[in-house]
């Protein structure tokens, strides 16, 4: 069945305690722990998303040899919420000749694609908020509206770069869809199921244990999956929908203020999210290592910070890229993906499946180590 | 009760995002209601517990077919493919006049009322019980289902959308001088 926050909870003795407090209401308890995890963790999200612009700048000043973002709070670590207000002020303008519904609804879209995508996110291996069995699926499926929502937001602004960044957004989601999910497909195989739960019980132990070192498919798969999650949330060097040399910034170029806003912070969560993704998948996600199987709370917590870690480490990789590598043409990106990435993310997938079969399941490791 | 509740919240979205997808004179509005019909089918799957087919129905629909409807509008004129001609309540655009209105709610009474009468002896003679099953979730179930019992019809559909891809490839094919 589907594993939940809740039920997880109420294997602990203190959910009798607030049972009791409840007035013994399931139904009630229950939603209000939904609503505090939910608030906890879109607020964390939030927090890390903010955080990402500022990572972003002192990154790239890095890279660069300048300082960065160093005058608000220490170390300019407050530039976030600075940026946050100057946002919240700014004037609310929208182009006359708008189309008002569309324009309104394509952030609200993005932000909810996005946010719909951490009920999943395998925070620890009882800090889910539901471990749906149709776990990564659901994922793949519901961030597909951050796609619909770029091309609403350049198509209802009316302008011209607004309308090519859109079109360009939408057709490069699209496409870059299939290499990742393809990807995704390779390590169900190997897991035996669709469910976050399955997928990390399964890279339980030491570092051979993780799936990207299972096989040799498996590994190339991480990349493939890589390459495809920053093309799918429009980071450089895919990031043509804003392309603002070219399109002056792409589908938002329309947008000010806090609806820009929401455009920015989905895009930053989103990174988030594909990271805890890739870590969750390939990376042996919160697993503590050598099979520490006590389960109390400070062990979750534990995975919590293992899996955030280890999650800020790719997204560290995500802001490198971008910072380094120039931006492809439209007709190199659709090369890449259709005549590279996806030829070799099938390859992959059949790969894994005839490795399952020849090798009866067992990972490169377990041939090399011997296995138990 | 929280069943009760998310059958609610989909149903009202299934419906009123219809009703709003009939109503609007701009087709894109048009689009983005379809957009929200479905999310709540998918809704209405998810409170009858066939997480995989709510999930399916979001990928399907949400990821490619709306999408593939904005495009195929945008490209053929947008918004400005605005109905001028009115229905009998000056609600929607008109698809007929009131002889096709008539006929369609007809038509429509006469297939409800057959279906009902046709389904009312089935469900009195065959009682509704839960059949158990060894399955731990819907996802074993379904591919158990597809890979041996409809095997046949399984490949049969997938040479179907082979033929669909090879045809769209050909058509979209640049064509050769002379």
């Amino acid at each position: 069945m589907n594993q939940t926050i809740v039920s997880y909870l109420s294997q602990y003795e203190f959910y009798d305690v607030l049972l009791n407090l409840f007035g013994n209401n399931q139904g009630l308890l229950a939603f209000a722990i939904y609503l505090i995890v939910a608030l906890v963790v879109v607020g964390f999200c939030a927090t890390v998303g903010g955080l990402g612009t500022y990572a972003e700048r002192k990154i790239s000043a890095d890279l660069q040899a300048r300082m960065g973002p160093n005058r608000v709070g220490p170390y300019g670590l407050l530039q976030f919420l600075a940026d946050g207000v100057k946002m919240l002020t700014k004037e609310d303008i929208m182009p006359y000749t708008a189309d008002k519904f569309l324009f309104y609804l394509a952030p609200l879209l993005a932000l909810v694609g996005v946010f719909a995508t951490l009920a999943v996110l395998p925070w620890s291996s009882g800090f889910m908020m539901a471990d749906l069995n149709v776990g990564v699926f659901y994922l793949i499926a519901i961030s597909s509206l951050v796609g619909l929502a770029v091309f609403l937001g350049g198509y209802a602004s009316n302008s011209k770069w607004s309308m090519l960044g859109g079109m360009r957004g939408a057709s490069q989601i699209i496409s870059y869809e299939i290499p990742v999910t393809l990807s995704v497909l390779a390590i169900t195989l190997l897991a035996g199921g669709m469910s976050f739960g399955t997928i990390l019980s399964h890279q339980e132990g030491t570092i051979v244990n993780w799936f990207i070192f299972h096989n040799p498919f498996a590994f190339i798969a991480f990349f493939v999956y890589g390459i495809g999650a920053m093309a799918e949330t429009n980071r450089a060097p895919f990031d043509l929908p804003e392309a603002e040399s070219e399109l002056v910034s792409g589908y938002h170029t329309e947008y000010t203020g806090l609806r820009f806003g929401f455009f920015a912070l989905a895009e930053y969560i989103e990174v988030f999210v594909v990271c805890g993704v890739g870590t969750a998948l390939f990376l042996g996600g919160g697993n503590l290592p050598f099979n520490i199987s006590i389960d109390i709370i400070p062990t979750q917590f534990a995975q919590v910070v293992i899996f955030v870690t280890k999650t800020c480490l790719l997204y560290y990789v995500v802001i490198w890229a971008r910072w380094t590598l120039p931006r492809l043409r439209v007709d190199q990106l659709m090369s890449v993906c259709w005549k590279y990435l996806t030829p070799i993310a099938i390859f992959n997938l059949v790969g894994c499946a005839i490795w399952l079969v020849m090798f009866n399941g067992k990972s490169l490791a377990d041939l090399v180590f011997g296995s138990h | 009760m929280f069943i009760e509740l998310l059958f609610l919240t989909s149903a009202l979205l299934t419906v009123g995002s219809a009703i709003g997808a009939a109503v609007t004179r701009n087709i894109m509005h048009s689009c983005v209601f379809l957009l929200g019909s479905l999310l709540g089918i998918a809704g209405l799957y998810a409170t009858l517990g066939a997480d995989f087919v709510a999930v399916s129905q979001i990928m399907v629909y949400v990821g490619g077919v709306v999408i593939l409807m904005l495009f195929a509008v945008m490209l053929t004129g947008g918004k400005d493919f605005v109905s001028r001609a009115q229905n009998l309540l000056g609600l929607a655009p008109a698809m007929g006049n009131k002889w096709t209105y008539t006929i369609g709610l007809l038509t429509a009474l006469v297939v409800v009322l057959t279906n009902v009468k046709l389904i009312t002896n089935v469900v009195k003679a065959y009682p509704a019980k839960v059949i158990g099953n060894d399955f731990p979730s819907t996802v074993n179930q379904i591919g158990h289902l597809l890979v041996k019992e409809h095997v046949l019809a399984f490949e049969l559909s997938s040479v179907l959308l082979l033929g669909a891809l090879v045809g769209a490839a050909i058509i979209a094919r640049p064509r050769r001088q002379g």
